[in-house]
């Protein structure tokens, strides 16, 4: 019996779980309406449920009282009993395919934002400020802290009323109950606050009174870190110690372990580790934990294989391993484990964009898998086959969205070609993945490769199609993905020329692929402030360029996730980049050898220049669309999408019409340039219906 | 000079008759004691014949038509001739009308000796040849002397018709005849089919197989136990007088037709088995010699000539050759083709596990993987050596009521060791999912299960399968139930055949037939079938082992599946290879028999092979580059279920149960 340690239950409480994989508390950013929770978002969770998780943790950072706004994050608000009925719908649909569903509950204290909403203001043991939030925050009165003390229990009642199965009070992510245990936040001098007792009281005292409101046979966990890794913070001994103390009372059913404090942008990029990071970065911690607590723990950090999964639980470490986003990029990671499809699972590359949209409020979406939160809509995980006719269907570019396109495709049923100009799949994502810390952004593309392979489609990598080619094959649908090219022609006074002798100028696409030789001394102009202008940075700057990089935007990498461009930051510090904001490139010329690089202040029009031998501008992608104006006047549908069918995820009214000519639909960047989720979402919504 | 040679002659030649048939006897003597009833048998011989063996022999009318000609003719010719010409009866009685039948009786068996000797011109390569090449001939030899000696005795030709020469060469024929019909047939000719035939019939291990007048046969597939308290009673069979007098007979019985070798899946998948070459070097050593004068084809890969015995001498070697090498017979499935296409009704399965209970339990000498099985087995209780506390994982959202709670339901699941595999859970669990839509009063013993016995018995570890099952009957002991139903086509037979005579009865159904019984009464609904083409494998273990061929059928022709029949399907279903502990003693050939069972499959153009038995689906779904789907038929039915018409469904009513259908498909 393989994976016989993920496969064992475990009894936690009075609750038996079906196996030792959870999908962890995380905010979904999809409760609406004052906090209760969707049908889009018991749909969420049923997906997972049927896909075989054992336990979902649903609702981080769910929260227990009224001035713990919930609105930023469209969070779960137990703050009050319209959330009992919601709850019911939410634990039917889990109970139904066998899961168990509980809900973190919180107070987050000053990790908030007071800006808005009920303009709360917001409250902490000792009222110090919160940089990543830059959220304020009062000294928090003896009247505030028994009042919340009261909502948790209250929280966990309804929890309770709504059928759920336990609930974790968060005393991670430095929320209000480990506010308190803290020294960095708490320096009261009463009663909660100096001595260990003290600062554990507030904790201690929600609950007691959570145990007290619920009784014995519902689950309460906790879910505490493992080392804030501040010199003023808690440390992995502190944690010991803590946990070991609430563990002491026999009240605690589960610890759940995270590594790393996150007040700040620094250690909350710990706290979901991109793919910068190794393997379960911080299961030391957890396990350190574990040695000194007798209830199970749960950690989850960075475990996205079940390889890797079976690996820690057999080793002991911990009892149960959260796959969080591992279960975001395929809800039937556990189904495909006991169909014996190991590798049709979609793995999770950490590109963390998932976890980067929650942190700007926007709903959790997953990079590569577009169904992904979007069940509700009825977007299939599981692509149906056709049951209308047979189609012959071509796809040009094997990009991302050409991928998803030719799989969907390939999956209802119909004979796909794909052509590829390059020798490989993946498009873009193959330049993002030669970055340092970036390769693991081509397992989107291994699982296509697969998939693809899987599928039986025609694959005709290294042949660039052209209308002759597309049509000899008498497609009945042609889907065009061909993508762009780096957009270095914008202005003409940076010299770019097709031909690379004359060109003054080259794209990080140039560097990362590696078609032309790193410069000594280098200026990036980086015009987009995303990935790629960061990557070829620290690409130059690890082949040992001295480099500068220079945006016209707030600050380089500006658009980057939160969780991602501290990995940035501290690749390119460590390596001597120079960082450099509000400045545009004006002119390039050439002086010798050298390139002189002019470059003007956006807000004095004040200019400088640099003296470089290579100036790398990043100035985002411009399609490619010769092929598709080639095509359209043969098309049937002249190349257009009815959006309406499309944003309603219906099927292409053209598809059931009759006529002459080939249907044609472009998508992802050859359309207007996007990113890597938008391709493949509008491969999904059109290609579904095929 | 005929009138008085022919008397003389037919009188020499039953006394030779007599002599061989002494040989014979003394032959099977050799052999352990049987308890068997000689006069009932013997009475019961003539139907034996007539009806049960008739009815195998008849699946090839042309042959079935052959023998009876031949046969026919030849028994009465012979009876006829020793009354006529023996006795000298011819003109006296009836008015000559016992030499007219004569004639009659010698011409019908000289066309079928025709058609015979035509079998012979092209054997098909199962037949073999040697001796049996001179049959036909033998055949005509006697028919057409018999009746040219009796045609002076009906007055066709006149008394003193032509020369003493021509006598003389009439009579060196007839004696040819006689000695192949009555001195071969005793002492050890190709007609010794006819005369070792009759008694093994008569003196069958296994009686029960035969129909009586009261009722159609029964099947008689449960292996019988070894009597381990005896401290004399060998453990299985070393040499072959350690096999019962009555099996030595049976393999006296083989006509060597080799209608076991085109259906054994080992020797068509190059493994070194042939079932006939095996039951031939039984009837080699009985007798003491080598396999040399053996023509028909041998064990695959394995030359004829090298290998002897006696019947004292070891039937395998510890080292180096004897009568069978080991691989042999581990290379079988006990799949049962053999038995089931065997016109002599010989037990090919009995004496294969018989001699490996000897290589088991004596000489611990079981191959590759077996060892680390049956030690899983001593250890755990489970062939895998999982945890035993393991066995309820695959359930652990499903909350299955227990027995030790219940104490007493209508069925009793039982889950076999598939519950700790992956791929038989996802069948496992929609068993419950189908057993909870009809409302049926179930419940599993849950960790309180063991294995069944099956594996260890049939790698002939019959020390362990009993004390399997003698565990297994205990807590069996301790419930009530109405009946048992399984998943497994291995649990079932030996729940159902084999514990019986260790003290275990029960009523169990496979559950195929138990969920064509909810349909028939209105318990299931299924919507109707929207995929391809579907073709049924039969798992041997329930077809021909028990018999049930219709009900997986009635149950796919409810989810509106017209199955799309393999050639070999039905009792004559080709084995997946799966069963007898094959896949773990794993002998290698030149083709894996799943493979081949898979390109069964290919031909009938199916996209799925519905299965019923957790071995099957192991080794269809092993197949590289498989053609077909393979999905059991509880999966089928989980899948297709709807709401049942209302007003129909009968037994208790239910608070709806959560189902848990993890498994997307």
């Amino acid at each position: 019996m393989a994976f016989d340690a993920i496969f064992q239950p475990i009894q936690i409480g009075n609750l038996t779980i079906r196996n030792r994989v959870v999908s962890t508390a995380h905010a979904e950013v999809h409760a609406t309406d004052g906090g209760m929770t969707t049908d889009r978002y018991v749909k969420y969770y049923e997906e997972k449920a049927k896909g075989g998780c054992g336990l979902c943790i649903c609702g981080g950072s769910s929260v227990v009282s009224i001035d713990s706004p919930q609105g930023w994050w469209s969070s779960v608000n137990l703050a009050t009993d319209r959330i009992i009925p919601h709850f019911q719908n939410l634990a039917d649909a889990v109970h139904k395919h066998g899961g168990k569903i509980m809900i973190q509950i919180t107070h987050m204290g000053r990790r908030s934002r007071w800006d808005g909403f009920d303009w709360s203001t917001l409250v902490s043991p000792s009222g110090i400020r919160e940089p990543v939030h830059r959220s304020t925050c009062k000294t928090i009165e003896e009247e505030d802290i028994w009042r919340i003390i009261g909502d948790f229990a209250q929280a966990a009642r309804r929890a309770k009323a709504g059928g759920l199965d336990g609930v974790e009070l968060s005393a991670v992510h430095q929320h209000l109950i480990d506010q308190f245990w803290s020294p960095r936040v708490n320096k009261r001098e009463d009663q909660w606050g100096g001595s260990f007792e003290n600062r554990m009281r507030f904790g201690m005292e929600v609950l007691k009174a959570v145990r007290a409101e619920v009784g014995d046979d519902f689950v309460v966990g906790m879910r505490i870190c493992g080392d804030e890794f501040h010199p003023d913070g808690l440390s992995h001994e502190d944690m010991k110690q803590i946990a070991a103390y609430y563990d002491a009372t026999g009240q605690v059913d589960f610890f759940g372990v995270i590594g790393s404090g996150c007040d700040t942008h620094d250690t909350l990029a710990n706290v979901i580790p991109n793919m910068a990071y190794p393997p379960e970065p911080f299961l030391h911690l957890a396990a350190g934990i574990k040695e000194v607590v007798k209830a199970p723990v749960i950690h989850a950090q960075n475990i996205k294989d079940p390889n890797q999964a079976e690996r820690i639980l057999e080793g002991g470490y911990v009892d149960l391993v959260g796959m969080t986003r591992a279960h975001i990029a395929d809800p039937h990671l556990i189904a495909k484990i006991k169909m014996g499809q190991v590798d049709q699972i979609k793995q999770c590359v950490g590109a963390n964009y998932c976890i980067d949209r929650q942190y700007q409020g926007l709903d959790v979406l997953c990079i590569q898998n577009a169904a992904t939160s979007r069940e509700y809509m009825g977007l299939p995980h599981i692509i149906e086959p056709s049951e209308g006719p047979t189609r012959t269907v071509v796809v040009v570019g094997g990009g991302p969205g050409g991928m998803e396109a030719a799989r969907v495709a390939a999956e209802r049923g119909h004979a796909v070609t794909l052509f590829e100009a390059a020798d490989s799949l993946g498009g873009q994502i193959t330049t993002a993945s030669k970055a340092p810390q970036r390769d693991q952004i081509a397992g989107i593309t291994r699982w296509y490769q697969l998939e693809l392979a899987r599928l039986g489609v025609d694959q005709r990598l290294g042949t660039r199609a052209d209308e002759a080619t597309i049509l000899d094959l008498r497609p009945d649908i042609v889907v065009l993905a061909t993508g762009g090219h780096p957009f270095l022609e914008q202005h003409p006074e940076w010299g770019y020329s097709e031909n690379p002798e004359e060109s003054l100028v080259v794209s990080t696409w140039d560097i990362l692929n590696g078609r032309v030789e790193p410069g000594k001394n280098v200026l990036i102009y980086d015009a987009i402030c995303e990935f790629s202008g960061m990557s070829a940075a620290d690409y130059l700057a690890d082949k040992g360029a001295k480099v500068e990089i220079v945006t016209d935007d707030i600050k380089p990498g500006a658009a980057v996730g939160g969780t991602t461009f501290p990995t940035y930051y501290r690749s390119l510090y460590q390596k001597e980049v120079i960082m450099t904001s509000d400045l545009m490139l004006h002119r390039v010329y050439r002086e010798g050898d050298a390139l002189v690089a002019v470059l003007e202040n956006e807000y004095t029009g004040t200019q400088e220049e640099r003296v470089v031998d290579q100036v790398v501008v990043e100035n985002g992608v411009r399609p490619d669309e010769a092929l598709y104006y080639a095509l359209k006047p043969r098309s049937r549908n002249r190349g257009q999408v009815d959006l309406e069918a499309l944003y309603a995820i219906q099927p292409q009214p053209c598809l059931s019409e009759e006529g002459e000519g080939p249907l044609l639909f472009r998508l992802g960047d050859c359309s207007a340039p996007r990113n890597t989720h938008a391709a493949i979402y509008d491969a999904l919504r059109l290609c579904k219906d095929f | 000079m005929l009138d008085t040679l022919l008397p003389i002659l037919i009188a020499a030649a039953l006394a030779l008759a007599v002599i061989g048939a002494g040989r014979r006897v003394r032959l099977w003597r050799q052999g352990r004691p049987a308890r068997v009833s000689l006069l009932k048998g013997l009475a019961a011989m003539p139907r034996r014949y007539l009806v049960d063996l008739h009815h195998v022999v008849a699946r090839d009318k042309a042959m079935s038509n052959t023998h009876v000609a031949t046969a026919g003719g030849f028994v009465a010719a012979a009876v006829l001739m020793i009354l006529v010409h023996g006795l000298g009866l011819g003109a006296e009685v009836a008015e000559g009308a016992l030499g007219w039948l004569l004639l009659a009786a010698s011409a019908t068996m000289f066309v079928g000796s025709c058609f015979v000797a035509r079998r012979r011109r092209h054997p098909p390569s199962r037949l073999s040849r040697g001796p049996w090449m001179r049959l036909p001939k033998s055949l005509m030899a006697f028919s057409l002397s018999v009746f040219a000696i009796t045609l002076p005795t009906v007055g066709l030709l006149p008394e003193d018709f032509g020369s003493w020469m021509l006598a003389l060469a009439l009579l060196a024929v007839l004696v040819w005849g006689l000695g192949e019909m009555f001195f071969g047939m005793t002492w050890g000719g190709p007609m010794k089919h006819a005369f070792a035939g009759a008694l093994h019939l008569a003196f069958h291990r296994r009686a029960e197989r035969f129909s009586t007048r009261t009722g159609g046969s029964g099947r008689s597939t449960g292996l019988k136990a070894l009597d381990l308290e005896d401290p004399k009673a060998p453990l299985g069979v070393e040499k072959p007088a350690d096999f019962t007098w009555n099996q030595l007979l049976g393999f006296d019985a083989c006509v060597q037709c080799g209608r076991c070798e085109a259906a054994c899946p080992a020797f068509a998948a190059g493994q070194p088995l042939n079932p006939k070459k095996l039951i031939q070097d039984m009837v080699v050593g009985m007798a003491g010699g080598s396999d040399a004068a053996y023509a028909g084809s041998p064990y695959p890969g394995k030359p004829v000539g090298e290998h002897q015995g006696h019947a004292q001498g070891p039937i395998v070697a510890r080292e180096g050759k004897a009568l069978v090498d080991a691989e042999t017979l581990w290379s079988c499935t006990t799949c049962r083709a053999c038995v089931e296409e065997c016109p002599m009704m010989i037990e090919h399965v009995d004496a294969i596990v018989d001699m490996r209970r000897f290589l088991t339990l004596e000489h611990g000498n079981t191959p590759n993987k077996g060892p680390e099985v049956l030690d899983n087995l001593i250890a755990t209780d489970n062939p895998g050596g999982f945890d035993p506390g393991a066995r309820m994982h695959w359930a652990a959202d499903l909350e299955l009521p227990l027995m030790a709670d219940l104490q007493q339901v209508d069925v009793l699941l039982w889950m076999g060791d598939g519950a700790y595999d992956m791929r038989n859970q996802r069948t496992l669990r929609a068993l419950v999912k189908v057993l909870r839509a009809a409302g049926v009063d179930f419940a599993v013993l849950g960790n309180e299960e063991r294995d069944s016995g099956d594996v260890a018995r049939r790698l002939g570890d019959e020390a362990t399968f009993q004390s399997l099952a003698q565990r297994n009957i205990a807590t069996l002991a301790k419930y009530r139930f109405l009946q048992i139903v399984t998943c497994d086509p291995h649990s079932f037979h030996v729940l159902g055949n084999e514990y019986g005579e260790l003290g275990g009865h029960y009523r169990v159904h496979h559950h195929s037939t138990f969920i064509a019984e909810l349909h028939e009464e209105g318990r299931l609904a299924f919507r109707p079938w929207k995929g391809g083409r579907v073709t049924y494998h039969d798992p041997c273990y329930l077809g021909r082992y028990n018999g049930e061929f219709e009900a997986p059928r009635n149950v796919l022709r409810a989810l509106g599946i017209e199955v799309a029949e393999m050639e070999r399907s039905g009792f004559r279903s080709r084995c997946c290879g799966g069963g007898g502990g094959a896949p773990i003693t794993d002998i290698p050939g030149k083709q894996r028999i799943p493979d081949m069972r898979m390109g069964d499959v290919r031909e009938t153009g199916a996209e799925l092979v519905a299965v019923g038995c957790p071995q099957c689906t192991a080794m269809l779904e092993g197949v590289v580059d498989s053609a077909a789907e393979v999905r059991d038929i509880a999966e089928l039915v989980a899948d297709a279920l709807v709401e049942p018409p209302a007003g129909h469904a009968k037994g208790p009513a239910r608070t709806a149960r959560p189902l848990a259908e993890e498994v997307v498909s």
